[in-house]
């Protein structure tokens, strides 16, 4: 099982530059409606690696522009974004709908949809208004994740064949090709143990990524990367490995700074001027 | 005087190719570039369903430009604002100014495009309703974000000015259209007793600092080439009083020429010159149109350098004189 945190609001680039130095595999930005996608791509450019789990709240737009930022969050992320759907205030036959032309329109295909709530292309414009519209840019990855959440979720994802994020009374599906979570923990030594046991609870359940969500991040994030990653990074963990007092850190800089495609040395002066 | 420089359309087209997240890193390459430079504001630009990925969500781009620098203004020249929710984009902006303490700007634009209204199924006819209600859901969201609206009419300029709005210009517009336009804004404010101070004239320009004869040949050719675009989006400026309508659907070649004759291209002190003009025109805020689809990266780095070194100072230093 892989792991994630997730970041607080207002702090998301500090949070996720901890949870990328902590080994994780993706991040989560929790906060919602408009203060998603301008969270997300600022965690797009603090970090390089960890997948980043964005909110997209059904009903807040049209899915078609839902997707739109979607896929240029996932431009600009270098193809690193996977998209929460709440379902948020829709009833389920509304939320199937914007969920299916959401998805239809990440896909590489010419999107034409006629449904309750959507007509795309809506045929009131242009004496040759074409048939169907080309959603762009198509996003980097062969296809964006996506994983539903919501008060509706269990009753649309399993038809909609989409994955439903589990915790909170929702159990994980073992044979998913992807079973994601959510899971409240302590993020702090005085609790490791309750989120060690919690966390491989989880994983015995088949969830395959889990994102924690711990009060300070940036504490949990050294912890996650010492006891909770390899706990659940190979069956039969020898604990040891991770417990075993260390000799003192290595003296010198941290981390070599790597050359021009590196992020962090062109903020620090290597290009420009 | 503000400097800006524009537009970013993150696009990855027939004639200058990368792969489209390319796109994405140079923006914010060039962000950082400009932030070392001086430069006051980038500029953003936004499309729908246009094959090249001309960029369709302004709002996570400026997020993305802002959270890589920390002085410099990220505007959008326009966002569609019938297009989306208006809530949200209220929502949005405020999010935006307050993680960037203060440094978005935001663009209101119609959108022209048929296939953008039918795909979003948004009435073109409700366009300038829904532009109301969006100003509407922003200022009371994010009552400390600016709002810039643009147009070639003088009596919607003049009721920008009116509202305290700031405008700004295409850069195919000519100077004499400039004159025009910079007059009835300024008028628009002055006369509506709103006091305080008053919303900028912004004008995009078409601007190249080259020494080279090879280069000023390139740049004309591809400033002309990317106006290309607009007839493939299906822009056009109608005539008013003497200035000639400007229709790149059905005349492309004319359109292109009028449009190419507005650049100011070649030494330092050329530039400095051409700019003049067009400050002495009533412009508060020039929006060097550097970002064109055949100049490589290193040449647009380029260009900001000499702009912000040779041409920049010239221009400050007049105004310091002026003042």
């Amino acid at each position: 099982m892989r792991l994630g945190l997730v970041l607080r609001p207002g702090e998301e680039a500090g949070d996720a530059r901890a949870a990328e130095e902590g080994a994780c595999a993706l991040v989560a930005v929790a906060t919602d409606r408009g203060g998603a996608f301008p969270a997300a791509a600022a965690v797009a450019v603090a970090t390089r690696h960890v997948r980043i789990v964005v909110p997209v709240h059904l009903g807040a737009d049209h899915p078609v522009t839902l997707a739109e930022d979607v896929a240029v969050l996932d431009n600009l992320s270098g193809g690193r974004a996977v998209a929460l759907v709440d379902t948020g205030d829709l009833d389920a036959a509304a939320a199937a709908e914007d969920l299916a032309l959401l998805r239809a329109a990440l896909r590489a295909r010419p999107v034409r949809h006629q449904g309750e709530r959507w007509r795309v292309p809506a045929g009131i414009e242009g004496h040759e208004a074409p048939e169907a519209v080309e959603v762009t840019p198509k996003p980097v990855q062969v296809s964006v994740p996506l994983w539903l959440t919501g008060a509706v979720a269990p009753a649309v994802g399993p038809a909609a064949g989409v994955v439903v994020l589990a915790g909170g009374g929702v159990a994980a599906d073992p044979t998913a090709d992807v079973q994601p979570a959510l899971l409240d923990v302590g993020g702090s030594e005085a609790t490791l143990d309750a989120d060690r046991d919690a966390v491989v609870a989880l994983a015995d359940a088949g969830a395959t990524h889990t994102l924690l969500r711990a009060p300070d991040p940036t504490v949990a994030a050294p912890l996650v990367a010492r006891f909770l990653i390899p706990e659940v990074g190979m069956t039969g963990f020898p604990r040891v490995v991770a417990e075993t007092m260390l000799p003192p850190a290595w003296p010198g800089p941290a981390r070599y700074v790597g050359g021009p495609e590196d992020r962090g040395a062109w903020r620090d002066g290597e290009v420009g001027a | 005087m503000r400097f800006g420089a524009g537009l970013w359309c993150l696009q990855s087209t027939a004639t200058a190719p990368r792969h489209p997240a390319r796109a994405y890193d140079e923006l914010l390459e060039d962000a950082v570039v400009m932030e070392r430079l001086g430069f006051d504001a980038l500029w953003l630009s936004q499309h729908h369903f246009f094959y090249d990925g001309y960029c369709p969500s302004t709002v996570t781009a400026a997020a993305g430009a802002l959270a890589a620098t920390e002085r410099l203004t990220v505007a959008t020249g326009m966002s569609l604002a019938s297009m989306r929710d208006p809530q949200r984009l209220g929502e949005e902006c405020a999010a935006l100014d307050a993680r960037s303490g203060g440094r978005f700007e935001l663009g209101l634009g119609l959108g022209y495009r048929d296939v953008e209204f039918d795909g979003k199924g948004v009435p073109r006819k409700e366009r300038v309703g829904r532009r109301k209600d969006a100003m509407r859901a922003v200022k009371a969201a994010a009552p400390d974000v600016p709002i810039w609206l643009g147009s070639a009419l003088p009596e919607a300029v003049a009721r920008a000015g009116a509202h305290g709005h700031g405008v700004l210009f295409s850069g195919a517009n000519p100077l004499t259209l400039v004159r025009d336009l910079a007059a009835a804004h300024r008028e628009g404010f002055e006369g509506s007793d709103r006091g305080g101070e008053r919303p900028r004239v912004a004008a995009l320009r078409n601007v190249w600092v080259t020494d080279d004869p090879a280069e000023r040949r390139a740049v004309m050719d591809w400033f002309r080439a990317s106006y290309v675009l607009y007839a493939g989006l299906g822009w056009s400026v109608p005539k008013r009083g003497e200035t000639a309508a400007m229709d790149f659907t059905r005349e492309v070649d004319k359109a292109l020429e009028d449009a190419v004759s507005t650049a100011i291209v070649g030494s330092a002190d050329e530039v400095t010159e051409g700019l003049q003009e067009v400050i002495d025109a009533g412009v508060d805020e020039l929006v060097f149109r550097i970002v064109i689809e055949g100049a490589p990266q290193p040449a647009v780095h380029e260009v900001l350098h000499r702009l912000a070194l040779e041409v920049m100072p010239q221009l400050r230093e007049r105004e310091g004189v002026a003042a």
